[in-house]
């Protein structure tokens, strides 16, 4: 906590405490101690004090009582040597701010002040407050700001925070650097739906000035309502938040901390800070922190950046005049940018905006030669997709640019080299997640009507059809859907996303080079990511809609038996939907290294098979093998006659060694059951360090179809070296030599197969 | 020589929530009965092996308009009462329903796109003209039921009435309306226990207790894929009995939409002489569906003609005498 802030929130609350004192005293004088006081339409008394302290506060001389509980949580300024942390005192002060200025909008009511007059200020919407405590006097340019929000709106916007559509709300006190600054301030936050809260000022003039001037229409109907035009009216504001806690989270008055701790959850509200913050500012702003709002300032203040309190930086100072932009209204477009970063508001896009239709029942097609008006890619150019992670200020957010020229000059099936680059930011990004969202690439772009992407990485295919040119499609829409689909399928971890697209020769080049090395450091990430240097695995549980005793466990070093998920997948996932399919496994203490077996795995698949597995090998395939769906790409089972394991692809149609094709092997081996001596299994499976480990590995695979040896020959080359045995492929039959048990043992002996002399499997 | 049985009795460590809907006067509402269910502490009617404090209700289909896919056999035997759902619901109450489910099907954009104001009437109407707790279903169109499930809500604040039906996608608005107006809400998955079970964590994730929920999880009817969705309730079942709290809810099935919507019970014409009487036949395609329903955890069952709400009950009856 800054100790500069803390100084100046504690001033500010002691003056504004001794202000409320007396005004209450010479209330309560003047108008007597059963005078009633309320906020118009509401069913919560003063909500701000319901909450911090149970008390229902009718009447004039209850007020007094709520101001000595202010005082209760005051303390001196801390002295300028004084080296404690004064976080504690600074929130207490800021909670004294607010009582007190409750107190004060309180007196104000009861003698008939509140809603504050703000000449010529027409509300649009039903107003419940002003007319009535007003005693409806409004027109002849006379007008009068909202006051209190009346709890039917709190309902109907309530409902719209709390189902998300509302993704929260501003309140914005003071007065903006200008005019302009003012309007596009309020115009980018009402585009992303937030809800806008107007009160105070700098010098007299007020935020609320600015945008009666400009024409900007204020109200419930546009959602923008103005409190008042001093900082004492920024409370009700936190009256709101008070309310919806107690409305939709069921809270009591009283209940201070759950109804903070709501706000910080569910609540995202920020306090943006315009123009010069005095003392009093400081000390709301301080009050408002206790709900969790951070505070951004567009002057030069200083920062509390660790979190805590609020979910990310306390209070962040963004001096107007340094933000980049040519205009004000860009600047201030960059400013609520930061805002939503800060409060960690998310961004929501439903429509992907390109002239051709998109969904992903366009995903399958193909664009034939004879339709292709131009390819990336391919034979006769190259091109490459590369998503990187960087740091939050190096994106901007929706930024799509097209470096190079167009394809307009190229005949028609012409072809071009094309660089996809995808940069996002996101607090809970890992670099890990990387490989994982760059492999969308393909089935978002596939979702556009005519348009065709293969490959990925480096080796990326994608043809444009002549319709969807004709239609309009350019290169700039491929940026389109990868920036509406990242924010829309991967919100939970990226907060924003930038598309650049590289035609342009050079810089094709220079950045296929950066492409490639990151590839590069991947591949040794992954190679060097086992399943000894992670804490928890992964659960796949997604299939149990139709095998409901089935779990799979997936690791590092074994993927998911379908192959569609491996332990970075999964990791992703759980980041994605919490309470999804995905979840952490807690290690636990090992009990078998050589089989596999964790305290953690197997208390999951206990519970999860809903008692049905006791125990799960990860690394082998006759002691308690992984239960199986039904989706494995692969089939392992043992053939006892050869002393070895054979492998059969979903993909081959032959009989094998084992006496049943892959389609009869599969109504065995599925449904969740744990069969020692078979398995479902992912092929990727196949190149791992871990893949039957227990029973010595590769070197034990006596058949494997041929789909897998041809589709995966250098992979699986090198894990022969690896193993020791260069000629093993070689060694291995497959379903061209041999359909069964009778042909296999004379293959094995001819080739010198290492499994006839391993020990026995049984 | 005497044979010693095996002990077969089974223990359970889980329980289902009890789930109270209708508030009287003494909770804010007006309700002359309010209806409670689950707290089974044991597999359906096996009394012997735990408490099975509630016995499961019958919760009668009414609609905010005539319905128009309904057999005749409905329409005949409900008569113009259909019209009028003020005196539908009255007239389900006389025959001995225990829980209104009104359908604000009028809501749906191609059935009469009526409104937030029209719902609230109709609310208004409902609770005025009967006794029974209600359960409010929007048109089942994302929109539309937002909008008048958040007036029904409102309307009917106090009265603790359940709103449904929550789903994936659609959850959000109608949990924040019951969270503001103090109702329950139905959270209605497709036949798959995980997801149940997700819908359930993401409605506790919004603050709503778990006393405040009712899962449906979707069934079929007799022949139309029960042996299915059986096994799936059955499932949620034992893994709420062996401590899963997520899918503890009691559970509610839509037995007369789903039965009603066979060929057997709903027409007579091109069917095998075999099948004989078309009426008794649909009565006891409903009938029989809801009592399988019923063996395997049916809390709640949304039933549709007048006499399968007699002939169910009287199937609960004999059920709850236990041995």
């Amino acid at each position: 906590m800054s100790r500069y802030i803390a100084r100046a929130a504690i001033r500010g609350a002691n003056m504004i405490v001794g202000e409320a004192e007396q005004m209450v005293t010479s209330a309560v004088e003047d108008l007597g101690a059963d005078t009633p006081v309320a906020f118009t339409n509401t069913a919560y008394y003063l909500p701000v004090i319901l909450g911090f302290t149970g008390k229902e506060v009718t009447t004039l001389g209850q007020l007094p009582e709520v101001v000595d509980h202010a005082k209760k949580l005051l303390v001196d300024a801390p002295a300028k040597s004084l080296w404690l942390p004064y976080l504690g005192e600074t929130l207490d002060a800021g909670a004294a701010t607010l009582l007190a200025f409750e107190a004060m909008e309180g007196v104000r009511f009861a003698r008939g002040q509140q809603p504050e007059p703000i000449q010529g200020l027409n509300l649009t919407g039903t107003s419940f407050t002003s007319p009535d405590s007003n005693g409806g006097a409004r027109g002849d340019g006379g007008g009068f700001a909202n006051g209190p929000i009346d709890d039917i709106q709190l309902r109907a916007w309530g409902i719209q925070l709390v189902d998300g559509r509302m993704p929260g709300f501003a309140a914005i006190v003071g007065a903006a650097r200008s005019n302009e600054a003012a309007v596009s301030i309020v115009r980018e936050l009402q585009k992303r739906n937030i809800l806008v809260f107007l009160s105070g000022n700098v010098n007299g003039r007020s935020i609320i000035h600015q945008l009666m001037e400009e024409g900007v229409e204020m109200g419930y109907d546009t959602y923008i309502v103005p409190f008042g035009t001093d900082t004492i009216s920024a409370i009700y504001a936190l009256g709101f938040a008070t309310r919806s806690a107690l409305t939709f989270g069921g809270m009591t008055g009283g209940a201070v901390r759950d109804i903070l701790l709501y706000n910080k959850y569910r609540v995202f509200a920020f306090v943006l800070a315009l123009g010069e913050v005095d003392d009093l500012k400081y000390a709301a702003a301080a009050g408002a922190i206790n709900y969790g709002f951070p505070v951004i300032a567009d002057t030069l203040i200083p920062q509390i950046l660790p979190t805590g309190v609020t979910t990310y930086e306390h209070v962040v100072s963004m001096p107007f005049d340094d933000i980049e932009g040519a205009t004000d209204a860009e600047k201030a477009r960059r400013m609520i940018q930061r805002c939503m970063e800060v409060r960690g508001v998310k961004v929501k896009i439903t429509d992907v905006p390109i002239p051709v239709p998109y969904g992903s029942a366009f995903e399958g097609e193909r664009v034939r030669k004879a339709d292709l008006r131009v390819e990336f890619g391919g034979s006769k150019a190259h091109a490459f997709e590369y998503l990187r992670m960087v740091d939050t200020d190096q994106v901007e957010d929706g930024r799509i640019t097209v470096v190079g020229p167009d394809f307009a000059d190229l005949p028609e099936g012409g072809a071009m080299n094309l660089g996809i680059v995808i940069e996002v930011a996101g607090r809970k990004m890992q670099e890990d997640f990387e490989p994982v969202l760059e492999r969308q690439v393909h089935y978002f772009v596939n979702g556009a009507s005519g348009i065709q992407h293969v490959g990925q990485r480096d080796i990326t295919w994608v043809r444009f059809s002549k319709g969807a040119v004709d239609k309009g499609f350019s290169i700039k829409n491929i940026g389109d859907i990868l920036y509406a689909r990242y924010h829309g399928e991967f919100g939970a971890i990226v907060d924003k996303v930038q598309v650049t697209l590289y035609t342009d020769p050079a810089e094709f080049e220079k950045w296929l080079g950066r492409a490639r090395d990151a590839y590069q450091q991947r591949n040794v990430r992954l190679a060097d990511m086992v399943d000894e240097s992670v804490e928890e695995f992964y659960s796949c549980t997604l299939c149990q809609s139709f095998a409901p005793n089935h779990v799979c466990v997936v690791s590092p070093e074994r993927l998911g038996l379908c192959g569609a998920y491996n332990w970075l997948d999964c990791k992703a996932s759980y980041q994605i939907n919490p309470t999804g399919p995905n979840q952490p496994i807690p290690k636990g203490i090992p009990l078998d290294k050589d089989l596999g077996i964790w305290q953690g795995s197997n208390a999951f698949a206990y519970q999860n098979t809903h008692q049905t597995v006791e125990r799960v090998s990860l690394y082998s395939i006759m002691q308690d093998p992984m239960t199986a769906c039904g989706c494995f790409e692969c089939i392992a089972i043992i053939i006892p006659e050869a002393n070895g394991v054979m492998v059969v692809s979903r993909e081959d149609p032959s009989m094998t060694p084992a006496g049943m094709t892959f389609s009869t092997l599969a109504g065995v081996c599925g449904g969740g059951i744990q069969t020692p001596g078979m398995m479902g299994m992912g092929k990727y499976y196949l190149l791992s360090k871990k893949f039957i480990s227990a029973e010595g590995g590769l070197k034990r695979v006596v058949w494997m179809s041929s789909f897998l040896k041809d589709t995966m020959a250098e992979d699986l080359k090198a894990v022969c070296e690896r193993e020791g045995d260069p000629e093993l492929l070689d060694k291995i039959a497959d379903e061209r030599y041999v359909t069964t048990v009778d042909e296999l043992l004379p293959f094995l002996e001819e080739h010198g197969h290492p499994a006839l002399a391993m020990e026995s499997i049984l | 020589m005497p044979v010693a049985l095996p002990e077969v009795k089974e223990t359970w460590s889980g329980k289902i929530v009890e789930v109270t809907l209708g508030a009287g006067p003494d909770k804010g509402g007006t309700r002359g009965r309010t209806v409670t269910v689950g707290g089974e502490t044991a597999l359906p009617f096996l009394h012997f092996e735990g408490q099975i404090p509630n016995r499961p209700v019958i919760a009668a289909e009414v609609s905010d308009r005539a319905p128009e896919d309904w057999s005749s056999l409905l329409t005949e035997a409900w008569g113009g009462v259909l019209e009028d759902p003020a005196s539908w619901a009255a007239r389900a109450e006389e025959l001995g329903a225990e829980v209104i489910a009104l359908s604000l099907d009028s809501a749906h954009p191609e059935r009469g796109d009526t409104g937030a104001k029209e719902a609230r009437a109709t609310v208004r109407k409902v609770l005025e003209a009967t006794s029974l707790p209600l359960i409010i279903y929007g048109p089942g169109q994302i929109d539309k039921d937002n909008e008048v499930l958040v007036a029904a809500a409102e309307e009917a604040k106090g009265e603790r009435v359940a709103l449904g039906n929550c789903e994936e996608k659609n959850y959000r608005t109608i949990v924040a309306a019951a969270l503001a107006n103090d109702q329950a809400v139905i959270a209605k998955t497709p036949i798959d226990v995980n997801l149940a079970k997700q819908l359930n964590v993401l409605i506790g994730d919004m603050g709503l207790a778990r006393d405040r929920i009712i899962m449906d999880p979707t069934t079929g009817a007799l022949g139309y894929g029960i042996e299915y969705t059986y096994s799936v309730m059955e499932r949620v079942r034992l893994a709420a009995l062996t401590g899963d709290a997520a899918l503890q809810e009691p559970l509610l099935v839509t037995a007369g939409y789903e039965a009603w919507r066979a060929k057997e019970a709903r027409t007579s014409e091109g069917v095998p002489a075999q099948w004989g009487d078309w009426n008794q036949r649909g009565l006891l395609w409903e009938a029989n569906t809801s009592v399988t329903l019923l063996g395997t955890g049916a809390d709640i069952l949304v039933l549709r003609h007048p006499e399968t709400i007699s002939l169910v009950k009287y199937a609960v009856d004999e059920l709850m005498k236990g041995v």
